[in-house]
């Protein structure tokens, strides 16, 4: 019994991060209609821009927030405006191959930035736990993680929900003609959605580096986690992303390390093949 | 509902099915069979007499491979509108299986390449009951999560010894010529199967089904066996593809055989060569080899980098690739799958 | 007459190489109720998008207020006070009714009136404050086209094109929208109003266009235009 309740705390932690790995792609999917594939290598330049600066500037690495996520933000909306806004006129499909020139790009480039070595954001609690009645324990490190991602999320939430930027990003995923018979610049839109996504990108790429190491390589894995989260959670639903994070961190935790990514993908699959529009979607 | 286009403005300059009234010009007449019968005869000759030494007849049959992975998957893409990210699957069931067949059951490689194939046709027709319920980009993510999910499993695998993969054992070991000339072949059959392909019932129904999908019903083809079709003779040719080229490297682990890195290389050849044409594909290997071959100078991995760039600089500016664009630019088509376009 | 709030010359409009508009030209005097009448497919549904700018014209101008607007996307459009509420509501079927609303009040302008203009637009539909916190999908037709008529509202235009707003709804719903109508046009708003329905359209309107493929083939104080010219140039006879 106790070694199922702690499984569950544990997969619970971890589908906290997963689902924040989803939520800036569920976004891209659900209102630029486009499939990211460079999600991951976000994912992993927000590990190594919180890594690299919480040692150079000798501060913890949640700090560096303050720095990557404005500048995760700015280059989303540059990226969306300059070169995918472009390429999408051609169709979805050159718009999903640039994504994916890009995640390569990207990927080599990182590592020949910052070599293949394994890297990992230290915090001075890594190690520390807190005990709970009946043998359960619960790792600070993963806490924190936990805290940080549902704060990300219940943030991305009200601002979606309660302004009128948010209204706009809402709109144009339902009816992009409408949305501009609204006043919305479509093209705005899709910058700003973009930008957020990356810096959504830039906070689950602390939470990689704090929980886990990471190489310029990585990224693959977490796209692949990611878009799980996206097709089960359905496109464009932040709870849906919750939820599917929750499963997602369930099944990793039940099937170990040998088995917990066949698993998911496994998962994957079926979900793809059953109900692509995911648990959440209409 | 009219179509719109993604930022919601009703598209004024959509692609029209009834244009195109400018005389095209289809290069696969007879001239156009002589040269290319020449050709492969040169290169039969040339490589069967060793007149090429053993590095260009690596560069060539690498050329071959690529071409053939290429056409195959601009076969997929280009014309029935399947975009795979994910043909790595059957490359690395094919090189798995060659080096199982040579390695531990110690037979000859040919038995590797019938055992690629044959698992690699039953795995397509298992997945495409998946995969064909799905559309546009959750097809194409689907394809790299199975191929992912195989990669994780041959990990794992102890039969397969796991991550740190196998040394394929054919006895006697095959020279570079022979590789050269079943790489050959190989490209040839399959540049042939997709010509006929393309050019019959099925082909049209295909391409009809890519371009507008209420017309191609209206053409009468069955287009779930069609695609079934294509899908199945893809993974075949991937699969032997992929066979020959593990025979030549000697080696295959998980994260080779089953990587991403594959369908990057592919990617890239039928972009640049120009998606949806015959040409495409086969000029695209050719400049990828030599692209490869060249950045691999470089000192630290500029490869991708650059391919990636090229990738994208391409799909931005010459969108038809090089081969449709010269194709658009001087109205003519090198062996049209069109059979009636010269009316 | 005063000068025109909106004045259409020669616009022509296609999709791809068809050409849905070929030669649009009609004028709207401020104040009134103009309606634009034809059968299926004679191109009003499109000269309205193109003229508030979801759809590209190929040729012709179109001035609204004295201003060249053609060519203008719908988002700079919408911000001069000209407003389109789009064939099939096309209401944000994933967003409360609210929401919907408060959308209308994205344009800089509106945004400080927005709590009053949700008033008044409560007022006018009282059945949308009562179900302002549902997903606007789960509504009716007719109050679906309540919703998209004061998302409109709330950016408080000059003048707003109603394209077939009775289509698919009953009659009584009809009548109560076309009420609306009527006392927002007393506020002092432009309307122009598409119908397939000629009748109606005749009966409300104060002046009237025709068109048949494509064209304006007939122009006039609604009054004075007789059944038989109408009919004739509805149908090309």
């Amino acid at each position: 019994m106790t070694t199922v309740i702690q499984m569950l705390i544990n997969g619970i932690l971890l589908g906290s991060v997963y689902a924040l790995l989803g939520v800036g792609m569920t976004m891209i999917f659900g209102i630029v209609k486009l499939t990211n594939l460079a999600h991951g290598e976000f994912i992993i330049i927000g590990a190594f821009g919180s890594t690299l600066l919480a040692q150079a500037l000798g501060v913890d690495p949640i700090l560096t927030l303050v720095i990557t996520v404005p500048m995760m933000f700015i280059a989303g909306v540059l990226l969306q405006t300059v070169l995918i806004n472009r390429v999408m006129l051609q169709g979805s499909e050159p718009a999903l191959l640039v994504t994916f020139g890009l995640s390569i790009i990207l990927k080599d480039a990182m590592l020949l930035l910052f070599t293949a070595d394994a890297r990992h954001a230290n915090v001075p609690y890594s190690t520390a736990t807190i005990r709970l009645p009946a043998g359960l324990h619960i790792a600070v490190l993963d806490l924190v993680v936990f805290a940080i991602s549902l704060a990300t999320i219940l943030i991305l939430t009200l601002f979606l929900r309660h302004t009128y930027m948010g209204r706009a990003i809402r709109a144009t995923s339902d009816d992009t003609a409408a949305a501009s018979l609204m006043g919305v610049s479509v093209r705005r839109t899709y910058g700003i959605a973009m930008g957020i996504a990356m810096a959504t990108a830039a906070v689950a790429g602390l939470g990689v580096g704090m929980r886990w190491t990471f190489y310029p390589s990585s990224g693959g894995d977490y796209l692949l986690i990611a878009f799980g989260v996206v097709v089960i959670g359905g496109m464009g639903s932040i709870p849906g992303t919750l939820v599917a994070g929750l499963i997602f961190g369930l099944a990793q935790v039940i099937g170990g390390a040998n088995y917990g990514m066949l698993i998911s993908y496994i998962l994957l699959i079926l979900m793809l093949a059953v109900r692509p529009q995911g648990l959440f979607s209409k | 509902m009219k179509k719109l286009d993604i930022f919601g403005r009703k598209n004024a300059n959509t692609k029209s099915i009834t244009s195109g009234l400018k005389q095209v010009r289809v290069l696969d007449g007879m001239p156009m069979l002589i040269a290319c019968i020449v050709i492969v005869a040169a290169l039969y000759v040339l490589g069967a007499a060793g007149v090429l030494n053993s590095n260009t007849q690596r560069y060539l049959l690498k050329i071959f491979l690529y071409c053939t992975l290429g056409s195959m998957w601009n076969l997929m893409s280009g014309y029935t509108g399947m975009t795979s990210l994910g043909q790595q699957t059957f490359i690395g069931l094919a090189g798995y299986s060659l080096t199982v067949m040579t390695a531990t059951y110690a037979m000859s490689y040919w038995v590797g390449f019938l055992a690629g194939t044959v698992i690699s046709a039953i795995v397509s027709l298992i997945l495409a009951i998946i995969l064909f319920r799905m559309r546009g980009m959750y097809f194409a993510v689907a394809t790299w999560v199975i191929a992912e999910a195989l990669r994780t499993f041959f990990t794992s695998w102890k039969f397969v010894r796991q991550g740190a993969g196998m040394t394929v054992a054919a006895r006697p070991y095959p020279s570079t010529t022979t590789i050269y000339l079943i790489a050959l072949t190989l490209c040839i059959i399959a540049l042939v199967v997709i010509y006929f392909l393309l050019k019959s019932k099925v082909g049209l129904g295909l391409t009809a089904m890519r371009d507008d999908a209420d017309a191609a019903s209206s053409v009468g083809v069955d287009i779930f066996k069609s695609k079934l079709l294509v899908f199945v003779i893809c993974a075949i040719f991937t699969a032997l593809a992929g066979g020959v080229f593990y025979l030549n490297k000697g080696s295959i682990y998980p994260a080779g055989g089953f990587g991403i890195s594959w369908t990057v290389s592919i990617v890239f050849i039928v972009i640049i060569g120009g998606i949806g044409t015959m040409a495409g594909p086969v000029l695209g290997s050719i400049i990828y080899v030599i692209l490869e071959e060249q950045l691999a100078k470089l000192p630290g991995g500029w490869t991708n980098i650059v391919l990636g760039l090229i990738a994208i600089l391409v799909i931005l500016f010459l969108p038809d690739g090089i081969v449709g664009t010269l194709q658009k630019k001087f109205n003519f088509e090198i062996l049209s799958q069109k059979r009636f376009s010269k009316e | 007459m005063s000068e025109p709030i909106l004045k259409v010359e020669g616009l022509q409009a296609k999709y791809g190489d068809f050409l849905a508009v070929e030669s649009a030209t009609l004028d709207v005097p401020k104040g009134k109720i103009v309606s634009v009448i034809g059968s299926n497919g004679a191109g009003k549904s499109t000269l309205m998008d193109t003229i508030a700018g979801i759809h590209k014209p190929s040729a012709g101008k179109v001035y609204f207020k004295g201003e060249d607007i053609t060519g203008m996307p719908a988002e700079k459009i919408v911000l001069r006070g000209l407003s389109l509420v789009p064939q099939g509501s096309r209401c944000f079927v994933r967003m409360s009714v609210e929401d919907n609303l408060i959308m209308g009040s994205y344009p800089k302008h509106a945004r400080a009136k927005m709590k009053e203009s949700l008033d008044h637009v409560y007022q006018l539909f009282p059945v949308l404050k009562e179900k302002r916190h549902l997903l606007s999908g789960s509504l009716s037709g007719g109050q679906r086209q309540m919703v998209a008529i004061g998302r409109v509202l709330m950016a408080d235009p000059e003048l707003i094109l109603f394209d077939e707003i009775s289509l698919g709804l009953a009659p009584t719903i009809i009548k109560d929208i076309y009420a609306r109508i009527k006392e927002i046009n007393a506020g002092g708003t432009t309307v122009v109003l598409v119908e397939q329905d000629t009748n109606r359209a005749i009966r409300t309107s104060e002046i009237a266009h025709v068109m048949l493929k494509g064209r304006v083939v007939l122009s006039g104080p609604s009054k004075e235009l007789g059944e038989e010219e109408i009919k004739k140039a509805y149908f090309g006879l």
